[in-house]
């Protein structure tokens, strides 16, 4: 296997055995003349769970759009598959953190589901069976006749899940999805969300402010800085899974990489 | 709507022509110009009966719904362009402002010339009254969308047209449906001034013919009549805006 030099990035950082499915390459983004972000580069392989995590305003929504193709950095570039993120696609699916606002109203719990399979143009026969399964997985069969606005945030979380599932992207990209759910849904949604992305084999990149779920959740935790936005430190995530909310967290590992991230994200300039 | 709230919203005017039919009988007012009910009533359901009212009627609502229609289908994609494009605004929003406040009865003498005494002459009138509210509602509408639904729909790899048919158009459906509610009432009043003032058609002529020889009675029958057919059709709207709005109202009362 011949190392292409993403392979190589992720390789100084952490040893992984699989080429990238998607990397960034010295990605920078200026606002005018504020910049963002600033020559962001690592790989993330293939099944692989990875957390951003970083203070507020260290541009990682930013990278994260960069990474679906909403916007387009100034310079470097998102390589998914071999080739430069120029727009997005439905290989690539984004879960935003304003879930009730993602949603479509006037859909359907199934028809906003179905909408992403309309996205990959899945055939039309099949996709109330695939929409059932999807409601099954996350737990919504009970609701799906429902509209989104008539369940509660972290239901109407999962169904936004269930929406970028039902892409079946190669890759999953999560924008903070858990911010503004109370401590109780958060820590349930964290735990169906690792069981299901292992299960599914799953590509995630996982946006957080919050160090400990970055940890919990991660195969690999990526620190970035604020002022501009740059990576800091990649930590492989050595915790034994299924992880437990009670005993990964008192685990003297999980102990030690929360020591070592937590300065990055105090705000400092 | 329950019946009970209809019966509610029935006790005003009951209470109304009731006073005006013992104020007439009192002859505080004149029985010249106002007419009583007792008489009008009669003379209203003679109209009926020997099918002018309804023929007037189905006149008058053709030309209506035909230029609220043609309104439609003109303000509301007009109204997305505006409220999606940008480019689109600056181009066009001076033109808009300089047009809305042409009154819309300084057509009638344009639309006489072009179309003669005919459904097309007051239809057209309507249309361009109707437009204004059709498209600044649209506009505001659209505007409003939440910018996240239409990123959900680039997200989602969508192609403009699709996204503008499946986010944005439903996105803006509520306050569009308000503004289409608005342009029909006022496709109604316009449609009968054209035909007050112009068009020998439909029930203001009946109306002005029916003061032209001196049969107040029957003026007021129309008169009556418009009313009860403008309720008529805005309830039948308001049902259908709940039931197509299912969603929305769905929503508001969850929260």
């Amino acid at each position: 296997m011949t190392l292409s030099p993403d392979a190589a990035l992720g390789a100084a950082a952490a040893p992984r055995d699989r080429a990238p499915i998607f990397s960034f390459r010295d990605v920078s983004v200026r606002f005018g003349a504020t910049p963002i972000l600033d020559k962001i580069g690592f790989g993330v392989a293939p099944e692989e769970f990875v957390c951003l995590v970083g203070p507020s305003g260290c541009g990682k929504t930013t990278l994260l759009r960069v990474a679906a193709g909403l916007i387009r950095p100034q310079a470097g570039e998102a390589i998914f598959d071999g080739r430069a993120v120029e727009r997005p696609t439905p290989e690539l699916a984004i879960v935003f953190q304003d879930y009730s606002r993602a949603l479509l109203p006037w859909r359907t719990v199934a028809g906003n589901v179905e909408l992403a399979l309309e996205a990959r143009g899945a055939p039309r026969a099949g996709r109330a069976a695939e929409v059932e399964r999807l409601l099954g997985i996350i737990g919504l069969s009970a609701h799906a006749a429902k509209f989104p606005l008539q369940l509660s945030g972290g239901m109407q979380q999962r169904v936004q899940i269930a929406r970028a599932l039902a892409q079946r992207p190669r890759l999953m990209l999560m924008d903070e999805p858990f911010g503004s759910l109370d401590a109780m849904t958060r820590q349930s949604l964290q735990d169906e969300i690792a069981r299901l992305c292992k299960a599914e084999r799953q590509t995630v990149v996982f946006v957080t402010h919050d160090l400990e779920e970055a940890i919990y959740l991660g195969d690999r935790v990526v620190a970035l800085r604020a002022n501009p936005g740059r990576v800091v430190e990649i930590i492989d995530i050595a915790l034994p899974r299924p992880r437990d909310q009670l005993t990964t967290r008192e685990h003297p590992q999980f102990l030690e990489y929360r020591h070592r991230l937590f300065h990055h994200l105090r705000d400092r300039l | 709507m329950t019946a009970r709230r209809i019966l509610l919203g029935l006790a005003f005017p009951v209470a109304f022509l009731a006073l005006w039919e013992i104020l007439a009988r009192a002859e505080v007012l004149s029985n010249d110009t106002f007419s009583r009910i007792s008489i009008i009533v009669p003379a209203g359901v003679a109209a009926l009966l020997d099918g002018t009212l309804l023929a007037r009627t189905a006149e008058t609502l053709g030309s209506a719904i035909l230029g609220w229609a043609i309104a439609a289908a003109a303000g509301i994609p007009l109204g997305l362009l505006l409220g999606l494009v940008r480019p689109f605004e600056r181009l066009l929003s001076a033109t808009v402002e300089a047009l809305r406040p042409v009154p819309s009865a300084a057509l009638i003498p344009i639309v006489l010339l072009i179309y003669g005494f005919s459904l097309a002459m007051s239809a057209s009138v309507a249309a361009f009254a109707c437009l204004w509210p059709i498209l600044i509602v649209t506009t505001s509408a659209v505007r409003g969308i939440e910018p996240r639904l239409l990123e959900v729909g680039r997200a989602l790899g969508f192609g403009a047209v699709r996204r503008i048919w499946a986010f944005a158009l439903p996105a803006a459906l509520p306050g569009i449906a308000v503004g289409l509610r608005v342009a029909f009432g006022i496709a109604i009043v316009v449609t009968v001034t054209v035909e007050i003032a112009a068009n020998p058609r439909g029930l203001g002529y009946a109306m002005i013919t029916a003061q032209q020889s001196l049969r107040a009675e029957v003026m007021y029958a129309y008169l009556f009549w418009i009313g009860l057919v403008g309720w008529v059709i805005n309830v039948a709207m308001v049902r259908t805006e709940r039931r197509a709005l299912r969603w929305y109202w769905a929503a508001r009362s969850a929260q």
